[in-house]
């Protein structure tokens, strides 16, 4: 901890845990006593935006290591969506009884409307990622579980049901940022973070659907300017060809099928087909989340961050032996926050140029 | 610093006890405006929008998502950090000294006359050790002010002479919230709503949000601006355990002024600094901040308010604004100061202005005791 120059707090909403600012109570667990210390908060976005305040830290010059750090425990709360019902604008949106699962369905509606998507492709992203959480030790949900059990499990709210979504989690994460110089130091083998970007999109549902809306709530359009920023950083052209693994907030399956397209891994509408064709499988072209993903753990404040730590092991090789992937030199993580308003993107890569 | 920042322009609204005609959204849409039209830039070549706000006060869980847009953050790269508004500051000017951003636009706010600000105050305190205390935000500065009462047997002149000297200072200010000038009398004769605080010893809760325009060198140069710079900034937190700490002493505001002294090559603060913005939860908080800052040895900053050292005619001339104890828009206040320190380098704060000032320090603070704390020092 002697060693750490200033810790950046990832947290996300503090109405699950009943403490306003906890920021503050765990400034002491977290050695952050004495040192220049700053909460990150936006909204399921916080994680990766913390991971690139960090960034900024070091990237600024003025700090040689920084911990970026967080914990959450969302089942604190009696419901997490009466909570989330509250993100929404008390004078025109939140009366409608918003949730994010509500919000979930609108996108969904929209990308079967548009590209013709079929709820089993959304449920075989469900089958992927729980099956891939049975190789990640620290994953809350994982198991063997069939498109059918998917498709047979309640629904919540028309077409997301219970197995598209993901659980209120526990959990803690945590990255060490620090310099190329101090870098080359410790490691033989370090993650680079190589490219960021995060965009702010409009939070009125209404305004991001139908005639006069700039862009689509099936797409996730934003996601794809601050990619645009973090692939021009990074210096990558051809995102299926340099990126070997995706770790995605995507916290239901018609997220991460929106977000492989944004992401430019397939054009809009083609990533149901892929998926059903293993593009996006452990084997595939480009795996995306190896971890699981949000859909079998989500801790808010953390989400994120663990993409960036999931991110981080696989480009390091550092992964658990069956969830690494071989031969990673670059992977990007993301970060979604609110009503899929802010989407933030980090490249993360072997090579340091 | 390896690469400087600039301040090219700031936008506050008027702070007041309660905006009835202005919704949240109307305030910063309002501060937002004023900073870009004050920096002569428009929406478009911001490529940087940093947010701090405090979701509880607000009554929603990520305050932000309503905020962005009228804040300017539009199909922008947008971050919030939560904490008190001049951390934004700190925040924008890393970003900028990354090199990969160049025009950062900064903004807080705070709304406490819709907000049940003890209430919020009281679910900060964590459920195990403090919170059964009920101890609110005002109960725990009276802690930090007895203490340091006791410490150094401060007569209760001394602190009723700090509030008269800011909202004497706040009585010139047409932006503050309160502006009558009051006697020393009344301050003595105020009710007492913790010991040793006296109503008038205690910031208002207020109304207001602000914003500033930062840009990196490369950028001001292009613009040919002639910019204030952010010529140093540090911050630092302290332990959240009351039990563990010296409340006499505010140890994490040593730090940060350390940190912002360094980088702006200050040795004597007192001579090297023109005048200094500080927030001022109550009056003994104002002597105990000059004491952090270096301005004077610990106990002794009852001698600088006794010579007057820290009058707008004073060597070092402390919240010519009329500081927090004038007008507190809580979490966004800090960001306030930066704000105001800003117009005294420029020389654009008309009524308040003092002459020729050349460099200001401006503070913030956050949490209880004023756990974390925050300084920059602007300059010409």
């Amino acid at each position: 901890m002697n060693e750490i120059d200033a810790v950046v707090y990832s947290m996300g909403p503090s109405e699950f845990l009943g403490v306003n600012e906890p920021d503050k109570w765990c400034v002491d667990a977290v050695g952050g006593r004495d040192k220049p210390f700053m909460r990150i908060h936006t909204g399921g976005a916080t994680g990766l935006s913390a991971a690139q305040a960090g960034f900024h830290h070091v990237a600024a010059g003025l700090f040689d290591a920084v911990l970026v750090v967080g914990a959450d425990k969302v089942r604190e709360c009696k419901d997490s969506q009466q909570v989330l019902n509250t993100i929404w604008d008390p004078l025109y949106e939140r009366q409608f009884g918003l949730t994010t699962i509500t919000m979930a369905a609108f996108q969904a509606v929209r990308h079967m409307h548009l590209y013709g998507t079929k709820e089993e492709q959304m449920a075989l992203v469900a089958v992927r990622s729980w099956g891939n959480a049975l190789n990640n030790p620290v994953a809350h949900l994982k198991g063997h579980i069939t498109v059918d059990d998917v498709m047979m499990s309640p629904y919540y709210c028309w077409p997301v049901k219970k197995y598209d979504m993901c659980p209120s989690s526990a959990g803690g994460a945590a990255i060490v940022i620090v310099s190329g110089k101090k870098a080359m130091k410790l490691s033989t083998r370090p993650a680079w973070i190589r490219g960021c970007g995060e965009v702010a999109n409009t939070v009125f549902l209404g305004d991001q659907m139908g005639g006069r809306a700039q862009m689509d709530f099936a797409d996730s359009d934003v996601l794809a300017m601050a990619a645009t920023a973090a692939y021009r950083q990074a210096g990558i052209r051809n995102p299926v060809k340099e990126i070997q693994v995706a770790e995605l907030y995507a916290p239901f399956t018609v997220c991460e099928l929106s977000m492989v397209e944004a992401l430019g891994f397939c054009r809009k509408g083609e990533s149901g087909r892929l998926n059903e064709e293993g593009f996006f499988n452990m084997n595939g072209e480009i795996a995306v989340n190896p971890s699981g993903g949000t859909l079998c753990a989500n801790a808010i404040a953390i989400t994120a961050l663990a993409r960036v730590c999931d991110g981080a092991l696989q480009v390091m090789g550092k992964a658990p032996p069956k969830m690494q992937v071989k031969n990673v030199r670059n992977a990007v993580c993301t970060g979604e926050g609110g009503s899929f308003q802010f989407h933030a993107v980090m490249v993360l890569s072997a090579d340091y140029y | 610093m390896s690469h400087r920042v600039a301040i090219l322009g700031v936008g506050m609204t008027k702070i007041e006890g309660a905006k009835k005609d202005q919704k949240l959204d109307d305030m910063v849409f309002e501060a937002s405006s004023k900073a870009l039209a004050d920096a002569s830039v428009t929406r478009e070549g911001i490529d940087s929008v940093v947010i701090s706000g405090c979701d509880e006060l607000d009554g929603r869980c990520i305050s932000s998502m309503l905020l962005a847009m009228p804040a300017g953050a539009y199909l922008k790269d947008e971050i919030k950090v939560t904490d008190e508004g001049c951390y934004g500051v700190i925040l924008a000017a890393m970003r900028l000294m990354t090199g990969l951003f160049d025009l950062s636009l900064v903004i807080s706010w705070c709304k406490t006359s819709e907000a049940p600000v003890s209430d919020v105050m009281r679910m900060r305190w964590d459920p195990f050790y403090h919170r059964g205390f009920g101890m609110n935000h005002i109960t725990s500065t009276a802690l930090m002010a007895g203490v340091y009462k006791s410490q150094y047997g401060i007569p209760m002149d001394i602190p009723a002479r700090v509030v008269v000297k800011n909202r004497k200072n706040g009585a010139r200010n047409p932006n503050a919230h309160l502006q009558r000038p009051i006697k020393l009398s009344e301050v003595r004769s105020s009710p007492v709503v913790s010991w040793p605080l006296r109503a008038l010893d205690c910031a208002p809760e207020s109304d207001g949000a602000c914003a500033l325009v930062l840009a990196s060198a490369r950028k001001a140069r292009e613009l040919k601006r002639d910019p204030v710079w952010l010529a140093g900034f540090g911050w630092a937190t302290d332990s959240y355990y009351l039990g563990g700490r010296d409340l006499s002493k505010l140890r994490s505001l040593g730090i940060a002024a350390g940190m912002a002294y360094g980088m702006a090559r200050i040795k004597n603060p007192l001579k090297e600094i023109d005048i200094a913005e500080i927030s001022d939860f109550s009056s003994y908080h104002e002597l105990m901040v000059y004491e952090g800052l270096g301005f004077c040895r610990p106990g002794r900053a009852q001698d600088l308010i006794k010579e007057g050292l820290t009058d707008m005619e004073g060597v070092l001339p402390v919240n010519p604004s009329g500081g927090l104890l004038s007008s507190n828009p809580f979490t966004a206040s800090g960001l306030f100061r930066v704000c105001e320190a800003y117009l005294q380098v420029k020389g654009n704060a008309e009524n308040h202005q003092v002459q020729g000032v050349k460099r200001a320090l401006a503070h913030g603070s956050s949490g209880f005791c004023a756990q974390g704390n925050a300084v920059f020092i602007l300059s010409r």
